[in-house]
């Protein structure tokens, strides 16, 4: 991959880009680190990643644009899913108890579209026209799985960065706890599928754990498990300073590794972050 | 993940505490339970071996801490002796959980600081029962773990609606949703990683995930009667503001 052939293909099409990029030296590192770990089809979301350091934020300001979002992406984890266990390339390693876990899975992710449209009424936004295209994201078991922790883990932080959104656009509470007990339901989903990809199919990772220590990513895009804007309210899962306190590794009377730390830790992340990594590794 | 096996001393007794702690009669089962100190908000227990929780945000994060407290002290327990049918697999998955327990437990207690319910008491002061489970075994250690996680897992959904907004509360509420629902998807990883363990494809089962795609919530009313069995006092929520 040539990083700076990519760089200059976006100057073309946005000459502001080394502007936006607030730190060059570190878009860069953050370019060169993904190569290392991830397929070159899923590039686009390091350059995503690289605009939302100038451009991501929390956008979404009432009840019905928050619920959009959620549908919006509730959407994708669906059709994810769906393709998945359409896909021909996965017929055969997707089998038994496996399948079975992305069916129930799928049910999930199609039970939150329908609840999130009901309760939209008619503020839903439609489907998008052409649906999603996940690129090669079914090629093989081991990358459909890397690429179904990353929907995961990145939705957990999609609801979670809207929970004080929520709270605060007239109190709804009812709309506050129906939201957490859907990120619940997808912290339980990344939770397995990390497990999922301990197994031999997938390649015995048994250094996954079913949480996420540091900002480790396995493989999936680095973006997922980065910092949002502003860094403060969303800082990257590596972080390990909670409810005002600096250092949780010193600073509660005894030390704690920070692996331990920021997994027992999740952090949300800003919408226009999330928005822009899914529009970078899905097209919709 | 830490492979250690040793037991987390809890943060020292501040200063302030300690002077308390010393003055006062800490015998009286009612002062363990009063969570009394300078701050106004907090109402001091006077009923003996009940812990009456407060209307407030520090009445609902005592009983976070409660929680958490109980969590923390099971996973050391079942740390301290692992069944003998453990693998080494377990021993990591468990110390793992124990290490997240303590961390959330000790980040409460921070947060609370004067306000904790046992200031003057230092860590797990209370002594849980866990003598309904059977921790000798990997399949009761896990039925157990299951027990408390999904229990856990229901009580944060529940809470978070009942942070208070109003004037009094509005400078703190959102930084403690923050940090509530921060650790709430950690208990519900921890929820279907030890499901998992028991029965294949239990991770989000129907006993805990309805029709509707949603997760449990449960208010502290009906999570402090299925908590009852592993306290050594009578837990009150009764004052907990629910809206």
């Amino acid at each position: 991959m040539n990083l700076f052939k990519i760089i200059s293909e976006l100057e073309k099409v946005d000459p502001e880009i080394m502007d936006r990029l607030t730190h060059r030296r570190s878009a860069l590192t953050a370019l060169g680190d993904l190569s290392k770990k991830m397929a070159l089809a899923a590039a686009p979301i390091a350059i995503g990643s690289a605009f939302n350091k100038a451009m991501g934020q929390n956008t979404l300001t009432t009840v019905a644009g928050v619920l959009n979002y959620a549908l919006l992406l509730e959407r994708l984890e669906y059709s994810f899913y769906d393709q998945a266990l359409k896909a021909a390339t996965l017929t055969v390693p997707l089998t038994g108890a496996a399948r079975t876990a992305i069916e129930t899975i799928r049910g999930h992710e199609l039970a939150h579209v329908t609840l999130l449209t009901s309760a939209l009424g008619t503020a839903a936004d439609p489907q998008p026209a052409n649906g999603f295209n996940f690129g090669n994201a079914f090629a093989t078991y081991a990358n459909f799985l890397t690429f179904a922790q990353a929907f995961e883990d990145i939705g957990v932080r999609a609801y979670k960065g809207q929970a004080v959104t929520i709270k605060t656009a007239g109190n709804p509470n009812n709309v506050l706890q129906t939201a957490l007990q859907i990120h619940s339901v997808e912290a339980r989903h990344a939770a397995h599928i990390r497990y999922m990809r301990r197994g031999a199919t997938a390649g015995n990772q048994t250094a996954i754990m079913p949480w996420i220590m540091n900002a480790d990513a396995n493989g999936a895009p680095a973006p997922v498990y980065g910092a949002g804007n502003p860094v403060a309210t969303f800082p990257a899962e590596s972080n390990v300073a909670q409810g005002g306190i600096t250092n949780l590794t010193t600073a509660l009377g005894a030390t704690y590794d920070a692996a331990d730390v920021s997994a027992a830790f999740d952090e949300g992340l800003d919408s226009t972050t999330v928005t822009n990594i899914a529009k970078s590794v899905v097209t919709f | 993940m830490s492979d250690s096996a040793s037991s987390f001393p809890g943060r020292p007794l501040r200063r302030r505490s300690f002077l308390r702690v010393a003055g006062a009669t800490v015998a009286s089962s009612a002062l363990l339970l009063a969570g009394c100190n300078d701050d106004d908000d907090v109402t001091p227990v006077t009923t003996s071996n009940t812990l009456v929780l407060t209307a407030n945000t520090v009445g609902l994060l005592n009983y976070l801490y409660l929680l958490e407290q109980l969590q923390a002290a099971f996973f050391q327990k079942v740390v301290d002796a692992f069944p003998d049918d453990f693998t080494a697999d377990d021993r990591a998955a468990f110390t793992d959980l124990r290490d997240h327990e303590v961390i959330h437990r000790e980040t409460l207690k921070y947060t609370l600081d004067t306000n904790a319910y046992d200031v003057n008491l230092g860590t797990n002061a209370l002594a849980f029962k866990f003598d309904s489970f059977n921790l000798s075994s990997r399949s009761g250690a896990y039925a157990a773990a299951r027990t408390l996680k999904d229990l856990s897992v229901a009580a944060y959904n529940g809470i978070s609606r009942m942070l208070l907004t109003d004037a009094a509360e509005r400078v703190t509420f959102q930084a403690h949703l923050k940090l509530l629902v921060k650790m709430a998807s950690v208990e519900s990883r921890h929820a279907a990683f030890v499901r998992e363990q028991l029965q294949s494809n239990s991770f989000a089962a129907p006993d805990v995930v309805d029709t509707n795609g949603l997760d449990g919530a449960k208010t502290p009313a009906e999570v402090a009667p299925l908590i009852a069995a592993y306290l050594p006092i009578t837990l009150n929520v009764a004052a907990l503001p629910f809206i």
